[in-house]
């Protein structure tokens, strides 16, 4: 009995050990690189850490980098709970994010932009995805395939309506903003921290609690484990995976909306979608960090937003020129993301495996 | 379970080994001010060892004076090859000039500029902090009214009526008044019909680059037939609005149709949306088996000849790097109390050198700062191509252009079409009607 609950902890502890390593690998082998390219590693880390944690200011810089990316985590790792690849978190971002200032263009009651431009982008994300989802559970289309066309597609109808049709005639480079009614409150005032993040991890909670405690989650991570099994049992497979791209996308074109409606100071899309760029994607290493749990998913985008934020410091007090801060976390989060992207792989691959077998079982 | 047992002892040990660094690395951050900050007192009490320690610091730390200037780029970065690149020049030279430590902050994301000035702000250590570029003009308003003691620079953004805010802006119609002289006289020496401008958005900053470039073609034009002796018939001047500053496409399509009505010059007054321009002008050209122009691109902002070496006569150039140093320097002064104001807008035009033709020489610098950043460019080859080009044009035109640039510099009544430049400078800003009004004038048809 003793010895059976030792074992338990054992078990829990060692995807943290995973991860301990995984960080002891990263930052020793990115601090050899800076070693190597005259930059003093330890005088870098220490401003890191200092610039995304020591204070105020930069710990809610770094809260609020990490809202976004926890979110657009999120779309991967439900998708991956249901057994599919989902990147399409990317372009579900921008459609979430043109939401929000697509009702500035139009004259309503204040208090009406908030929730019809939340509508708006959670709508637009929600019809990117499920297109996907749809060819996913009905065709078998691929959909990596899918996503990444899809991510182009709104990328181009995000960045056309920038240019042409709700352009900020005072500053072209963006969009029109936010009405000052829709935006988010700062928690604190002269940070960016708004309340973008207690939604994002209210939202992450949330679809914790869905996964894990209503019968469409389990249903949803059956899916993912084995699907013919699940099929077996009676789960419809299809809405399952239907399901895990329509939560994904509410997820992604919140991440999408909040951006814009609680950064400032533009309250805007800018010039190439500049200021949304990449965050979908962030979102795939964060999952993978988190080993594609809702709950992991909240520690490893708050340190992948302190990477991004103790960025700032590598440059002013260690003058570490930006490409060389790149590679450093590249390495960090390369290997941080090892072992989950390693799980993900295994699963899949098992999975197959039953698939091949299936005939001869059969 | 001995593979467990593995993990679980590798776990602590890494855990002690992290935790080993981190404290560390924070007695050391700890200590670092400390060791700076030592020699500083330890000279104070030199020159006045009358004074207590103790005294001097507190008196000296407010009327010290930083010793750092910062540069936050835009997300082009370094590298550029256009004001970032520029910015740096100007901040590198400022700092050695003066003895002060130049801080270099670039910016992954829009995102970034809010942050990366409040960071810097923070900390009071600069003298200046400077913003390359307008996109940054939000977050520097916003910055510099949270840090009303810290001076900041914006170039070619406008801030206004914020004391702490220098705002440095180019007369662009000047620069343009250069190259519409250049246009006209290079298309008359080739026998061309028309000289062309690709526009990006219809706003009304873009209306100084029109004036300043018509006036300039009708100025050619008188110059071309004095020094020739020719009289040749007016240029039709096409001008096209393409509503985007980046699309590339639409710059290409509206290129294409002028130079089907026969302009062999055509100015990029479009931002992103100019690639097409040059990329039209390039395939026109290489179409007539021609290896450079006629017909030519004139590129716009910064130094832009090398984007397509031989098919662009030369830019109209924004010195990012005069206004860098200069900002540098207004705000020694003003900490020195040589000067009781700062903040305000400076507009830097010929006379100051804000703004100009690019030479052969500008490439070169501009290359080998580009080439420093880490970018591979093919100077030698770039070099070569834009020089031939260069010289395939009648030496007397180069030196007409310079000609223009010293008499603007001192008498801005020189008039053409009835129409002094001085008239177009003081109608600035220029609404539509004006800008109407200056078309008609110099013979330009409405579209």
């Amino acid at each position: 009995m003793g010895l059976e609950k030792i074992s338990g902890v054992f078990e829990r502890i060692i995807p943290l050990a995973d991860v301990l390593v995984a960080i002891a690998v990263g930052f020793v082998a990115s601090g050899a690189l800076m070693e190597v390219g005259g930059y003093n590693a330890l005088e870098a880390f220490r401003s890191l850490f200092e610039y995304s944690f020591l204070d105020t200011y930069y710990l809610s810089s770094t809260l609020s980098f990490a809202a976004p990316i926890m979110l657009t985590a999120l779309t991967f790792a439900v998708g991956v709970r249901a057994g599919v690849f989902n990147i399409g978190a990317e372009g579900q971002l921008y459609l979430g994010a043109l939401g929000a200032v697509l009702v500035a263009a139009f004259h309503l009651p204040g208090f009406l932009y908030f929730p019809l431009g939340l509508a708006l982008g959670v709508g637009f994300a929600v019809a990117s995805a499920a297109v996907a989802g749809i060819l996913k559970a009905k065709r078998g289309v691929n959909e990596v395939v899918s996503t990444i066309m899809l991510n182009w597609i709104a990328f181009w109808i995000v960045e056309y309506m920038r240019t042409y049709q709700i352009a900020d005639p005072h500053d072209p480079s963006k969009t029109i903003p936010v009405p000052p009614q829709a935006r988010l409150p700062l928690l604190i005032s002269g940070t960016e921290l708004s309340a973008a993040i207690i939604i994002a991890i209210a939202f992450v909670i949330a679809t914790y609690y869905i996964l894990w405690h209503t019968v469409i989650g389990y249903e949803i991570r059956a899916t993912g484990l084995n699907p013919d099994a699940a099929r077996y049992a009676g789960i419809r497979v299809d809405r399952s995976i239907l399901a895990s791209f329509i939560v994904g996308g509410v997820a992604a074109g919140l991440a999408g909306f909040l951006e814009v409606t609680g950064r400032p100071p533009h309250y805007a899309i800018t010039t190439g979608l500049s200021n949304l760029l990449g965050l979908g994607f962030d979102g795939i290493t964060v999952s993978l960090m988190g080993l594609n749990h809702p709950l992991a998913i909240i520690p490893a985008s708050i340190f992948v937003a302190a990477l991004k934020v103790g960025a700032r410091g590598m440059q002013i007090e260690a003058g570490v020129p930006l490409e060389m801060v790149k590679a450093v976390q590249g390495i960090i989060i390369i290997s941080l993301a090892a072992p989950g992207l390693i799980r993900t792989i295994q699963a899949r691959r098992r999975a197959k495996l039953v698939e091949e077998v299936k005939p001869v079982a059969g | 379970m001995a593979t467990q047992t593995t993990k679980i002892i590798i776990a602590v040990i890494v855990l002690v080994v992290v935790a080993a660094i981190a404290i560390y690395a924070m007695q050391k951050g700890a200590q670092t001010p400390t060791t700076t900050a030592s020699p500083a007192p330890a000279t104070e009490t030199e020159t006045a060892p009358q004074t207590t320690p103790t005294e001097t610091e507190a008196e000296a730390a407010p009327a010290e004076i930083p010793k750092k200037i910062a540069v936050v780029y835009d997300i082009g970065g370094r590298g550029d090859l256009s004001f970032n690149d520029m910015a740096y020049l100007g901040a590198s030279r400022a700092a050695k000039d003066f003895g002060l430590e130049l801080v270099e902050v670039q910016s992954t994301t829009e995102a970034d500029y809010l942050p990366n000035l409040r960071s810097l702000a923070k900390s009071k250590e600069y003298l200046v902090i400077i913003a390359v570029g307008f996109l940054m003009t939000d977050a520097v308003k916003q910055v510099a009214d949270e840090y009303p003691d810290q001076l900041f620079a914006i170039i070619d953004g406008y801030v206004p009526d914020k004391p702490n805010v220098l705002s440095i802006l180019f007369k662009e119609h000047e620069g343009s008044a250069l190259v519409g002289a250049l246009a006209a006289m290079v298309a008359h020496h080739y026998g061309c019909k028309a000289v062309g401008v690709v526009l990006g958005m219809e706003i009304p900053v873009l209306y100084k680059f029109e004036a300043g470039y018509y006036w300039g073609i009708r100025y050619g034009e008188q110059v071309y037939e004095q020094k020739t002796g020719k009289t040749v018939e007016p240029l039709q001047v096409l001008w096209t609005y393409t509503g985007a500053f980046n699309d590339p496409a639409r710059g290409k399509t509206a290129t294409e149709a002028q130079l089907e009505q026969g302009a062999c010059v055509v100015y990029n007054v479009a931002g992103a949306t100019g690639l097409g321009i040059f990329e039209a002008v390039e395939e026109a050209a290489k179409s007539q088996g021609k290896d450079m122009g006629p017909p030519f691109a004139i590129g716009v902002d910064s130094d832009q000849d090398w984007i397509k070496p031989g098919f662009i006569i030369a830019s109209m150039m924004k010195r990012v790097d005069v206004g860098v140093y200069t900002a540098v320097k207004r705000a020694l002064e003003y900490r020195q109390g040589k000067i009781d104001k700062y903040g305000g807008i400076l507009e830097l035009g010929l006379k100051e050198g804000g703004v100009g033709v690019s030479k052969l020489e500008d490439l070169e610098t501009f290359l080998s700062i580009a080439e420093q950043a880490g970018r591979k460019v093919n100077k030698e080859e770039i070099m070569a191509k834009v020089k031939k080009m260069r010289e395939s044009i009648p030496a007397w035109i180069w030196e007409e252009v310079d000609k223009l640039a010293e008499q603007l510099k001192t008498n801005q009544d020189i008039e053409v079409y009835g129409l002094k430049f001085s008239d177009i400078a003081k109608m600035i800003p220029l609404d539509a009607n004006e800008i109407k009004q200056i078309r008609a004038k110099l013979g330009v048809p409405e579209g």
